[in-house]
């Protein structure tokens, strides 16, 4: 029997009677619908954080900071902490194994155990006061530093590659012209508090590049790691803990992930946490990835829910039609044809609760969307549901093998009758 | 052509066994029209069923065209019925939502023939019914008797050498009868189509060329027609009895 043939009879024995076969289809709905959106969700905050992240990236860059004593390291969370005692390295630096401060020198030190390493830069702590163009309009500024070997995507322009250079988000850019383009190498001014005297003092910098918009970049000035080292230094000279962080950016002279998971397996030894910018976007993407399982786990009740639905539907399907089962039987139709037809049935269900499912989850994602675009205003670029293509196709996929699943018990029944008891049927 | 050597059938219900048919021997050449007689539970449509492929003998064997049946496998089983035989049932048996040249190709479907020679087939077989011009028309809209006709036509679509008919009249007044009768042998004449026919009506036992009596699951005459009259056929149980009988019994044993 052709496969053709199998699928327009189960077609029509599905339509035999319509209100049973969408009552069960509205089931199946109600589950493809929920799991569509669930994804969607997820997909969305993903769409968001690849834009954001994607912003930034360096292959060769490790983020490193001292491990933290985790809870888990057989301490209960709320156990006192043993003090101690501080020591001196071989330099004569005093070494406290109490902080997560460390001073750069520290640091560098790793780098004769690991040549790999070609720079160090510490996350230094600055803050702006304002910025300008023209020296007469003047705007606040949020100032950040951009570590050596970071590469920050850009609108126009380039990432920083010097010293004495900054780069201004969009907005900014596009106040001060618009057209960003005639901005690249022109100076700007900005200025920042010396200590905490209040004494202003200013620096020029050459516009390398205006961002892209994205997660750091959407507010925030990027200056270089030299750049940002003297403004640390002006304002932290006098303070306590001056030249000691707890944030190191370190640029390896490789990009290959077997070196570099190598490199943080030793750091690891050495008391370090190394995260890469992959490490960090998959601890983000893994959040998101968990909290879409926690979702879809409900879509997934209501989905098992609507195949007992096609359960009953088929095994009443298969009482009624018992005697023409006989008779297709009768007439040469193998068992495995029978099994066939029915499993056939069921997917239809699914596939079609599926289809229904995900334009229904489409039309009502796509109007969320736009309702929400003012309360999510300030996640500028996120869109609550996200559709991708491929969590479509799975769903669609996985909501047919449940169909199949659940039709597997009705035409195992169906096959497994005997021609000549089934035309005695009464 | 169609044999059954020392069948038996035994159905168990509630733990009892029921033998409903005993050591049946029987041998049908083809072109043959045959009638099964018999009272109501004397084993006749078991018997059809089981020289149909459609039940297996508790005991014995049934051989078609020379070949034990009883080794084929489930599909060789499928095959066989789908190529080789017909069936006509008392109950239709028909699909009511579709037309009455989809019901006639059904078997064709499953045997998986090409669309061009399948619907050539089923005009053919609706022709020999006289039903052509309702091939359009859904099944549940017949009458009896054309009803009837449609499964004629689904049992000879497929150029069968034989047709099975469990009571064909048994459902239809008794002109109508006469004219699903009168095709039925039509086939069997001049298609040489070999017509096995379970029936309570002895007129139309007497319209076959020879007539099988079933009593208590054990033949009890077997009258093959010379010229107007019937006579007693030749026992098969004694032509069996010395070589297959006692083949089928050591087999057992070994
Ligand atoms: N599947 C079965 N299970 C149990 N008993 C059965 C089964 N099929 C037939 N029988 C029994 O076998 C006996 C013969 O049945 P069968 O249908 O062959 O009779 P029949 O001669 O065709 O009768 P009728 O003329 O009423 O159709 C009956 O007593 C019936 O109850
Ligand atoms: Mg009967």
């Amino acid at each position: 029997m052709k496969l053709r043939d199998l699928l327009r009879i189960a077609n029509r024995n599905l339509l035999r009677n319509k209100l049973r076969t969408f009552l069960t289809i509205m089931a199946i709905f109600v589950g493809a619908f929920t799991l569509v959106m669930t994804n969607a969700l997820g997909d969305g905050m993903k769409d968001y954080v690849e834009n954001q992240v994607k912003n930034r990236e360096g292959a060769n860059i490790l983020f490193v900071r001292k491990k933290f004593e985790t809870p888990n390291s057989g301490r209960k969370a709320d156990e006192p902490i043993e003090y101690k005692e501080k020591t001196q390295d071989e330099a004569g630096n005093v070494v406290d194994p109490n902080s997560y401060s460390l001073d750069i020198t520290q640091m560098e030190s790793l780098k004769k155990d690991l040549p790999e390493i070609k720079t160090i830069t510490p996350r230094f702590d600055i803050d702006g006061e304002y910025i300008t163009l023209d020296g007469i309009k003047k705007y606040k500024l949020n100032l950040g530093m951009l570590s050596e070997g970071i590469k920050q995507k850009v609108e126009v322009g380039s990432t920083i590659t010097g010293t004495g250079e900054i780069i201004i988000p969009l907005a900014l850019g596009k106040t001060f012209s618009p057209d960003i383009k005639t901005l690249i190498g022109k100076d700007v001014t900005i200025a920042y508090e010396v200590g905490q005297s209040g004494e202003i003092k200013m620096m020029q910098l050459k516009i390398a590049g205006v961002a892209t918009k994205g997660f750091m970049a959407n507010g925030n000035c990027f200056v270089d790691a030299d750049s940002a080292k003297r403004i640390y230094e002006d304002q932290h000279r006098n303070s306590d803990g001056f030249n000691k962080f707890w944030n190191f950016t370190f640029q390896l002279d490789t990009s290959n992930d077997k070196r570099i998971g190598e490199i943080k397996r030793k750091l690891d030894e050495k008391g370090f946490s190394a995260e890469t910018f992959a490490d960090q976007e998959k601890r983000t993407y893994d959040a998101i990835g968990i909290l879409q399982i926690g979702l879809n786990f409900f879509a997934f009740i209501a989905l098992l829910a609507a195949s007992f639905g096609i359960i009953n539907t088929l095994i009443v399907a298969v009482m009624e039609r018992t005697k023409e089962i006989g008779l297709q039987k009768a007439l040469g139709m193998g068992s495995e044809k029978i099994f066939l037809l029915f499993t056939l049935e069921s997917i239809l269900i699914g596939f079609w609760g599926a289809i229904v499912g995900v334009i229904g989850g489409i039309i009502v994602g796509t109007f969320a969307n736009i309702l929400t675009t003012a309360y999510l205003s300030s996640f500028e670029g996120y869109s609550l549901f996200s559709f991708r293509l491929f969590s479509i196709v799975w769903v669609i996929l996985l909501v047919c093998v449940i169909a199949f699943l659940a039709g597997v018990l009705p035409a195992f029944k169906a096959s497994r009758l005997n021609p000549i008891e089934a035309l005695r049927y009464e | 052509m169609l044999e059954a050597v020392n069948l038996y059938r035994t159905f168990t219900s509630d733990g009892v066994d029921y033998e409903v048919l005993k050591n049946v021997n029987l041998k049908i050449n083809q072109g043959e029209c045959v009638a099964i007689i018999g009272k109501s539970g004397s084993g006749k449509s078991t018997l059809m069923h089981l020289l149909a492929c459609l039940d297996t003998p508790t005991l014995g064997r049934i051989m078609f065209e020379e070949q034990d049946v009883s080794i084929l496998s489930e599909k060789e089983r499928n095959l066989l019925r789908n190529e080789k035989f017909g069936f006509v049932f008392q109950q239709f048996f028909l699909n009511g939502r579709e037309t009455v040249l989809e019901n006639v190709l059904f078997p064709l479907r499953i045997r998986g023939m090409s669309q061009y020679k399948m619907i050539r087939a089923g005009m053919d077989a609706l022709e020999a019914v006289d039903l052509k011009a309702k091939e359009d028309k859904k099944a549940k809209d017949l009458s009896g008797g054309e009803k009837q006709r449609v499964c004629i036509a689904r049992a000879l679509v497929g150029i069968p050498k034989v047709i099975f008919a469990d009571e064909p009249t048994g459902n239809l007044d008794s002109n109508t009868g006469e004219l699903i009768e009168k095709m039925l042998f039509d086939l069997n004449r001049e298609k040489g189509i070999t017509l096995i026919i379970v029936t309570h009506d002895s007129d139309l036992a007497k319209k076959c060329n020879r007539i099988i009596e079933l009593k208590d699951g054990e033949i009890i005459k077997d009258k093959i027609k010379k010229g107007k009259k019937f006579e007693e056929a030749q026992k098969v149980d004694e032509l069996t009895k010395t070589d297959s009988g006692q083949t089928s019994e050591t087999s057992i044993t070994s």
